[in-house]
């Protein structure tokens, strides 16, 4: 016995061993990034799998921007105690609608009997909805393991669909679920590079804001998304139907910022006329004007900066005061030519999300454009400024202008106040609700201002400044790059999106000919290689 | 039958009362007069923060003498009535050895964390109410409820560390909801039964849990860590169907009021004075019914956006551009707001006073821990910053002092606090924030 175990021993020693080493040079798959959903992501994902009658109550952790996109924050971010508690109500109110009387004729099979378990009938379903919810095939782990609860469940309620429910909750609470994982394999030149299911999802999330229709992921299960063509045919497909208006939207949404709506408080009496219907108006009057040149009229993204073309509702009517006559909801509209404006530099949106709540703010909005429309970010001031002198409307600088002008002659402060400010002022035509104003304090606003030695006047300067700035178009594609990937802006190689930026200027910069090149882009699915074992143990320590 | 202690007691109560003849409040009052729960355990002691932006004006806060005797000063004006039940604290110092001062943000983490941080907007490590929460929820619903009475669930300095904060809740109707909606069980009413259900969904949560191994495979080490942080949470869940499934021991007499209307939640001052007290209240509630032990309202970010409709400024602006009043020494409008979020601490105070418990009140059996980002905040200054410990945390923390500039370390604090809440450590916080001595002096 004794000389038989010793040799058996050292074998499995030895296979052990083997088994670590194959693991720490070639990972078979490496998680290359895994994206908690965003709430949009979630309700779509849901909306499109189980149907738009099922309703989605609760509370979403919030997400946080980084590098100008709330969406690179999905890469960070884990779920907390108090989030997690409310995925998971969730998931159980969806799988009791799911699982209700009036929506069992959609499941894909009926149980032997309602009153007890039928393993066959809930693994089918499971299975069905399962792939839908993981974004690919379920392993047989998982499978067994939501049948199993199902079936106990099942069994001590006397009631199929109640273990049913459960069993599809589970799925719900997932973290295969709540998480977008993209899992690569080695790939040529000792890159690795997405499998077919998270490409399908990597495209879907981008385009359409959700979760991969059946025709995406089955073209993953035949390796369609492995060649060109068949990527090409599904790119085709996706950017082909209104869906792409949500993915846009979501982007733009993130891009442009315009969730800081959530927290904008204006001050009501110094500005009753708003509301919080104006608020909401106005962050849709910017996503309208955006979807409808970048893909209903298929337009150059430059004009985003100068256009006077807009939408109105009665609230915004109100805010710009414009007269209102019209029956429906929302209405296009163009400003007059002597009104300043300049595309969604000028929106409400833009001027009211960066100012204080009693008064306009040209280093904020100036700081804004700089990190929205340009990709240059502006470091935190130093500690100890004395800004005394820019608020003193008593004194002898009556206008924002001549105020920030003193201050920003101490030379700490200047550095990056010449770089903002101009922006800034060229836009105090426009007070902190956006309305159109010609002097403050009763003096007249002085609304020219230089960048680089170009002297411009006003937003429409400013327009035109940014429309031929290549900064802008190039900072458009790197942040559609980076929101794809979840990557940081900052973190981007420009090299990344080389590519996708000169289609972009070829195609006179429109939003379909980026984005398809993005895509379709040899890299856009490639991966780092897997961290060596050693640098994980080390990453791991910290 | 299995005989527990909880069991004996409560048959000493209720049954043999009569034939002991023990006078009826000595059933609730232990030798020392702390208070029982009706079944014999000692009330839970409860820990609280509460957060609020920009710091106080240091020549109207600080009392000129420590100790018990000082005189009230103009900015704790509205804490008067509670002096016998919070300590001020002046002089903290907040070494952030070799990391910058992000502004806005260094104080405020030090003092919830006893670590100057490394990161803008993150912690370095789980904060003191999560490291408190550790130690004192067990059984109880809820881990730790926090809120937001400006209405941003990211205005919450609660965290598991790193830039995840556990989000706040963001409205009074959103607090009522989770605290009071479906899944809550009275303790008040007699015909408290547990919910089926909670049993149930322990199951789904562990058969989430099941899939964990295989979850965690082929994840990097940040990935891998934020899963862990995941599973942390389904496990948290589950402790939480458990702690529904036995009744919460409560002595308050109170009552559950129906939920609160919506109401408007934002920065502007007249719309924070009508929610804290609210949330204050609900706060207080789930504390006394034993939902949760931990209970942390923060009325603004650090930065304070804080506003007072018809001034143009607002808070955090007038701190940077109010100029100092020649003649007063400081910012007038700066001290005005000041003293309007002590009045908002005090709202806190109040409600957490009001709520009878035992030998005392759920302000007694607590602890607030309030805290700020900045001292001086015209220049973003951090040292001195302006701390209070209010509550008697059960009879170990003694109140009504002024703690005068002795130049400890603001974890200092932190670390007394936790002595008194029951956490064993013998140090707390990093660097030169590292603490060993807490202020035996307050403790009981």
């Amino acid at each position: 016995m004794r000389n038989l175990a010793v040799p058996f021993l050292s074998l499995t020693v030895l296979a052990s061993l083997v088994g670590v080493e194959a693991a720490s040079a070639a990972p078979s798959a490496q998680v290359a990034s895994m994206r908690r959903l965003t709430q949009a992501e979630y309700r779509n994902s849901i909306a499109d799998i189980f149907g738009k009658e099922i309703e989605v109550r609760g509370a979403f952790e919030p997400t946080i921007r980084i590098a100008g996109l709330q969406s690179t924050s999905t890469g960070v971010l884990s779920v907390t105690p108090v989030g997690f508690e409310s995925f998971s109500s969730m998931a159980d109110s969806i799988a009791t609608q799911v699982t209700a009387e009036k929506y069992r004729a959609k499941l894909a099979c009926k149980p032997k009997s309602d009153k007890a378990p039928d393993d066959a009938c809930a693994g089918q379903v499971l299975n069905q909805y399962g792939r839908m919810l993981f974004r690919r095939p379920l392993s047989s782990d998982e499978t067994k393991n939501a049948v199993k609860l199902s079936n106990s469940l099942a069994k001590s309620q006397n009631d199929f669909y109640a273990g049913l429910r459960y069993g599809l909750a589970s799925l719900i609470q997932s973290p295969n679920f709540l998480f977008r994982m993209e899992t690569a394999g080695p790939a040529d030149n000792k890159q690795y590079a997405l499998d077919p299911y998270s490409r399908a999802t990597r495209l879907s999330y981008l385009m359409w804001n959700s979760t991969p229709d059946a025709e995406l992921l089955q073209a993953a299960e035949k390796g369609d998304l492995n060649n060109a063509a068949g990527l090409g045919k599904q790119v085709d497909r996706l950017m082909a139907s209104p869906r792409l208006d949500d993915g846009m939207r979501a982007f733009f949404n993130d891009m442009l910022e315009l969730d800081t709506f959530d927290t904008v408080s204006k001050d009501s009496i110094l500005y009753p006329k708003w509301s919080s219907g104006i608020a909401a108006s106005a962050r849709e009057e910017t996503l309208r004007t955006t979807i409808d040149l970048a893909l209903h009229s298929n337009g150059d993204m430059r004009d985003l900066m100068t256009t006077r073309k807009t939408f109105i509702n009665r609230n915004l009517a109100a805010d710009y005061q414009l007269p209102f006559a019209f029956k429906g909801e929302w209405m296009p509209y163009e400003f007059a030519a002597d009104t300043g404006r300049s595309g969604v530099l000028t929106q409400a949106s833009m001027l009211t999300m960066f100012s204080h709540p009693g008064r306009s703010s040209p280093t904020k909005r100036g700081v804004a454009v700089m990190d929205i429309f340009l990709c240059e970010p502006t470091p935190a001031p130093p500690a100890n400024v004395d800004f005394s002198v820019v608020n003193d409307v008593n004194g002898a600088l009556k206008t924002v202008r001549e105020r920030l002008m003193a201050h920003a002659t101490n030379s700490t402060c200047a550095s990056c106040h010449n770089h903002s400010d101009p922006i800034g002022l060229s836009m105090e035509g426009f007070d902190t609700i956006g309305q159109r104003r010609t002097t403050e304090n009763g003096k007249q606003i002085d609304l020219s201002a230089s960048i680089q030695n170009k002297k411009f006047e006003g937003a429409e300067g400013l327009g035109k400044f940014l429309h031929d700035n290549p900064k802008y178009t190039a900072c458009i594609a790197r942040k559609v790059y980076a929101y794809s990937r979840g990557e940081s802006s900052e973190d981007v190689a420009a090299s990344a999106f080389k590519n996708a930026n000169k289609a972009f200027a070829d195609s006179g910069f429109r939003m379909r000919a980026l984005l398809k090149a993005m895509v379709e882009d040899k890299d856009f699915f490639s991966a780092p290689p897997p961290e060596t074992t050693k640098t994980a143990t080390k990453l791991a320590a910290q | 039958m299995k005989i527990d202690r909880r069991f004996l007691l409560r048959g000493t109560c209720q049954g043999a009362l009569a034939v002991v003849g023990m006078p009826f409040l000595d059933c609730f009052l232990d030798s020392k007069g702390k208070a029982l729960a009706a079944t014999g355990r000692p009330l839970p002691t409860r820990f609280n923060t509460f957060f609020f932006g920009l710091g106080l004006t240091k020549q109207l806060w600080i009392p000129k003498t420590g100790g018990k005797q000082y005189e009230m000063t103009g900015q704790l004006k509205p804490l008067e009535p509670y002096r016998a039940k919070f300590n001020v604290f002046s002089g903290l110092r907040v070494p952030l050895d070799d990391n910058p001062n992000y502004q806005h943000w260094s104080g405020a983490a030090a003092a919830a964390t006893g670590i100057s941080p490394t990161k803008q907007s993150e912690f370095d490590s789980k904060t003191i109410d999560q490291q408190i929460a550790d130690v004192i929820s067990h059984g109880t619903r809820f881990k730790s409820v926090s809120a937001s009475a400006a209405g941003d669930p990211k205005q919450s300095y609660s965290s598991l560390g790193g830039a995840n904060a556990l989000p706040a809740e963001a409205s009074p109707l959103s607090l009522y909801t989770r605290l009071f909606g479906p899944g809550f069980q009275d303790p008040t009413k007699g015909d408290w039964k547990p919910d089926p259900q909670a049993m149930i969904q322990q199951s789904v949560l562990s058969a989430v849990a099941e899939n964990r191994k295989d979850v965690m495979k082929n994840l990097g080490a940040a990935d891998k860590a934020r899963m862990d942080q995941y599973f942390t949470s389904v496990r948290e869940a589950e402790l939480q169907m458990i702690a529904q499934q036995q009744r919460p021991e409560i002595q308050a007499k109170v009552t559950i009021p129906d939920a609160p209307k919506e109401m408007v939640c934002n920065n502007a001052l007249p719309n924070l004075r009508a929610v804290t007290p609210i949330m204050a209240r609900l706060g207080a509630l789930a504390l006394a019914t034993d939902q949760t032990r931990v209970f942390n309202l923060s009325v603004s970010e650090p930065g304070s956006q804080i506003f007072m409709p018809g001034d143009s400024l607002g808070y955090h602006q007038s701190t940077h551009e109010e100029p100092i009043d020649p003649v007063l020494g400081f910012q007038p409008r700066v001290a005005q707001y000041n003293v309007d979020t002590m009045e908002l601490f005090a709202m806190l105070l109040k409600e957490l006073d009001a709520v009878p418990e035992g030998d005392g009140t759920v302000l007694d059996h607590s602890l607030v821990y309030a805290f700020t980002d900045q001292s001086f905040a015209k220049i973003h200054a951090v040292d001195g910053l302006p701390i209070f410990v209010a509550g008697g945390a059960s009879g170990r923390m003694k109140s009504g002092f002024h703690v005068a500039g002795d130049s400890s370390p603001v974890s200092r604090v932190g670390l007394t606090i936790q002595k008194a809440m029951g956490v064993s450590l013998d140090v707390w916080g990093k660097g030169s924030m590292e603490i060993r001595q807490p202020y035996t002096d307050l403790l009981a």
